[in-house]
């Protein structure tokens, strides 16, 4: 009987680590290596809160606090200091850091706390570790070790998992865990529409690190010690592999896992020790790694998905078309001089430099109001990077962009974007493992659900904002008639059916500009015929459109005026057929 | 001033050893693009070899040379079947560095398996002790230093002067482009594998002899030391990777000899923290 509550307390505890895991790493994309620190500094800080003061025992062990708190008290200390341990490392999470150096700087986080734990005494009586640590309401019962107090405690403890489960589950079923999928799957692009990646990253390290902490301490009011030795970076390496296994970003599936792998192999290694006494005694737990270490690889090749797959979001589309007129939200001009072609955007001797290499020198360019402005060039004239510098995702060198009369020069992408300008990328750069209609929502501002106090605030709170959003992306989807691919995930999509999903999502953000790297590359000429018309009528109703296009045929036809770049600088500007009379211009591009 | 100097001594030792195996690490993320946390393990397979050949009766020199060609082979079957298969599958860098954990445990515990989990040592005599300008060492912990400069010297022969170094560049600079310069990528890749990998037991070999006594979880908390040396010169970044080795070795021996010997990891993971946060393509590294 002690057996199976043992067995039923560890896997709540694993499986509720799971679930932080899964949260982090399946849906939000943060690799946290370092995930067994904040379940370790949860123990410690339920236990120092749960012991009395060191003197208390006859000081055989030292540590600082000992509050002797009632219970629950130090479950939720435990809660709180994971979530205040993930602050210091909101640094290595922000938008320049690479997902994978992140990682590492996690993971030897990981190791080295340990280190200085184990060294430290006076902090959590080092090497040895905390012992005697009170069960709940320890003082109140009788005896902690009567089956009625166990089985309450292994009762409470699985409704503690199946509360997280269900927050898990209200913030990964919500507009901001739409959100946080979109970043996992292009982390780049999801800034570019006016995702703030530092606050998601944040409040993702701050809410999975409150889930390990509470996990922490529920498991060591169960077992009553911790010491190093129980938190090494390796056990971090078996909740990834109880994640990936049971399937990332499928809660049920991080539950599952956390009973195959260190439930399992615990218990399985433990019977094989018993039934064979004679082996080594280092053999199976090491064998027992390596065979976390095979699964891994195994599962990332074969099944990545794992056991229990991320489920699709089917959603339905509205019959009735929401609005009858324009896709895109008129907008009236900032008050002031009303000229007809007054300036939207405006860059002023803007360059960008690659270690001495000018990619961009001294541009000075002006997209007046509702045009759709051409930009051409011979390869590596620079456009990429002056469509990028003007968005954001890449910053300027030098000099000043100008955005609806605003100096937007030193604003992130994400912030640019929520001010209505707009990129899309050249490289394929759909939500892969979104549906055609999330990759569309993804993109919408202003949804009451797209925060993770909304998120908890429950459906209800969002529903009227997401049916809005839903009945908005059908219409563009069926302007665009591409309705039949609502619910197909995008990565299975055709090149030129991404480019499309990618025009679309843009229009989702409610933009006043587009910026649009090279839209019909790789795109059947009739489709980008459409797509043509489509951004001419577009801009007929108020959109203003930079276009980088290789096409000239699709210059010729659409955009008015053109800007031709050559080696990093502006060679002309001005109508199709007024360029194909300046010699410069047909020397640097129109032959050559 | 005595224990400042011998600690200099220790410092340069162990920057040595930590140079030998951070070149072997950044060389192998600059060329292959993988991120390889199972570096140190095949450090551990190289120290374990030469304590195999050891073992046997033969000089722990010898040894060394086993070992070096035991993890150039290992190094490469990692590669043909694990790394590159994922590579060519276009897995994320994230999932390779997953995978690159998992084969960090197998590799460690599987020795941990087949060596049980005490420590050993080699049967070698350390020579005499050497009394120079106030640095006290050893002839083996000399020719430690020595190995560790012919090799510096080697590699940066290598890289600027030869057909293989200038295509290794090339590769790490941009594989795709280097590829239709007519430069056999896949040949390359492959060699940077070997070499690397025999830089790694080399450094493993070294380093259980610099330390005496070894187990198969001694080369843990040295990744600090190897990411920290890595990052501060940029990852990537050979001769940037040997200034990171020299500066970390020698402070963290120094600042050992002043406070207790098991903090002197603190000041690498500081170091490396920092640059993570501040300057993650080192102090080489462009400005991004």
């Amino acid at each position: 009987m002690t057996y199976l509550i043992t067995l039923l307390v560890y896997a709540a505890v694993d499986a509720m680590a799971c679930v932080g895991l899964s949260l982090q790493f399946g849906v939000a994309g943060v690799t946290n290596f370092g995930f067994i620190i904040f379940q370790a500094a949860g123990a410690y800080v339920a236990a120092i809160l749960a012991l009395p003061a060191q003197s208390a025992n006859g000081a055989f062990q030292h540590y600082i606090g000992g509050w002797n708190l009632p219970f629950p008290l130090p479950w939720l200390g435990a809660a709180a200091a994971g979530a205040i341990l993930a602050l210091p490392f909101t640094f290595l999470v922000g938008r320049r850091l690479r997902g994978d150096f992140a990682a590492i700087g996690l993971l030897v986080t990981a190791v080295l706390l340990n280190l200085l734990v184990m060294n430290y005494v006076p902090l959590f009586n080092g090497d040895a570790g905390l012992a005697i640590v009170p069960a709940p309401l320890q003082s109140q019962v009788m005896t902690t070790t009567a089956t009625g107090y166990q089985w309450g405690f292994t009762v409470g403890v699985i409704v503690l998992v199946a509360a997280v489960y269900w927050l898990a589950r209200r913030l990964t079923e919500s507009p901001f865990g739409r959100t946080l999928r979109a970043m996992r799957d292009n982390d780049k692009v999801a800034d570019s529409l006016g995702k703030n990646l530092l606050q998601l990253r944040t409040g993702m390290l701050v809410v999975g690190g409150a889930i390990a902490g509470l996990s922490g301490g529920v498991l060591v009011s169960f077992i009553s010690v911790w010491s190093p030795a129980a938190w090494t970076y390796a056990e971090t390496v078996v909740l990834f592999a109880a994640v990936i296994i049971g399937g990332r970003g499928n809660h049920l599936g991080a539950v599952l896992g956390a009973i195959i792998v260190p439930v399992g192999f615990e218990e399985s290694t433990r019977l094989i020790t018993n039934a064979n006494p004679s082996l080594p005694p280092n053999l199976l737990p090491s064998l027992q790694w390596v065979a976390i270490g095979l699964l891994i690889a195994l599962f990332l090749w074969f099944r990545p998905q794992g056991v229990l797959p991320e489920r699709k979001r089917v959603i339905a589309v509205p019959e009735q078309p929401a609005t009858a007129g324009a896709i895109i939200r008129p907008r009236t001009p900032p008050a002031g001089d009303p000229a007809e072609h007054d300036a939207i955007l405006q860059a002023i001797d803007v360059s960008r430099d690659f270690g001495g290499v000018k990619a961009v020198s001294g541009v000075s360019l002006s997209v007046a109001r509702g045009t759709l402005t051409g930009l051409i060039g011979p390869n590596g004239a620079g456009k990429s990077t002056l469509l990028a510098v003007l968005a954001g995702t890449d910053r300027a060198t030098s000099g000043t962009i100008r955005y609806e009369g605003q100096d937007v020069t030193g604003l992130p992408a994400y912030r640019r974007a929520r001010l209505g300008l707009v990129r899309t990328f050249q490289l394929a750069s759909e939500f892969k493992r979104l549906t055609v209609m999330e990759n569309l929502l993804s993109a919408a501002p202003g949804n009451r659900g797209d925060t993770m106090r909304g998120a908890l605030y429950g459906r209800r709170y969002w529903k009227n904002d997401e049916q809005a959003t839903i009945g908005r992306a059908a219409d563009i989807l069926r302007r665009f008639g591409l309705t039949d691919l609502t619910n197909s995930y995008a990565g299975d999509l055709s090149g030129g059916q991404r480019r499309l999903v990618e025009i679309m999502r843009a229009l989702m953000t409610d933009p006043a500009m587009l910026l649009l790297d090279e839209p019909m590359a790789g795109v059947h000429p009739e489709l980008a015929h459409r797509i043509g018309e489509m951004l001419t009528q577009l801009s007929r109703d108020g959109l203003t459109v930079l276009m980088v296009e290789h096409e000239l045929a699709i210059m010729d036809e659409f955009c008015d005026p053109v800007i031709v770049m050559a080696d990093g600088a502006v060679l002309a500007q001005g109508t199709m057929a007024q360029l194909r009379d300046r010699a410069e211009v047909v020397e640097a591009y129109l032959v050559g | 001033m005595t224990i400042f100097l011998a600690s200099v001594g220790f410092g340069l030792l162990t920057a040595a050893v930590l140079a030998i195996a951070a070149v072997g690490f950044t060389l192998q993320f600059a060329v292959t693009d993988v991120l390889n946390l199972a570096f140190a393990a095949v450090m551990t397979a190289g120290a374990f070899t030469a304590y195999g050949v050891n073992k046997a009766g033969v000089s722990v020199w010898v040894g060394l040379l086993v070992a070096m060609a035991v993890c150039a082979a290992l190094s490469v079957l990692l590669n043909v079947f694990v790394y590159a298969p994922f590579q060519r599958r276009g897995s994320a860098p994230i999932t390779i560095v997953i995978v690159s954990l998992g084969m960090a445990l197998i590799i460690g515990f599987g020795i941990e398996a087949i060596v049980g989990g005490v420590n050993v040592s080699y049967a070698m005599s350390q020579g005499r002790t050497w009394h120079a300008a106030g640095l006290i060492l050893t002839t083996v912990q000399f020719v430690i230093i020595g190995i560790s400069l012919v090799v510096m010297v080697a590699a940066h022969l290598t890289l600027r002067y030869t057909k293989l170094g200038k295509s290794m560049r090339a590769t790490a600079a941009n594989r795709q482009l280097a590829r239709n310069c007519g430069i056999r990528t896949g040949r390359v890749i492959t060699i940077t594998w070997a070499a690397t990998g025999a830089l790694a037991g080399l450094a493993g070999t070294i380093f259980a002899i610099d330390i005496g006594s070894f187990g198969p979880t001694s080369t843990n908390l040295f990744v600090v030391l190897i990411l920290a040396a890595v990052f501060l010169g940029g990852p990537g970044h050979a001769y940037g990777a040997m200034l990171g080795a020299l500066l970390i070795g020698v402070a963290t021996e120094v600042s050992a000899a002043y406070i207790v010997p098991s903090y002197k990891y603190v000041i690498a993971f500081v170091v490396l923290l920092a640059m993570l946060a501040v300057r993650p393509t080192g102090l080489f590294g462009a400005r991004t």
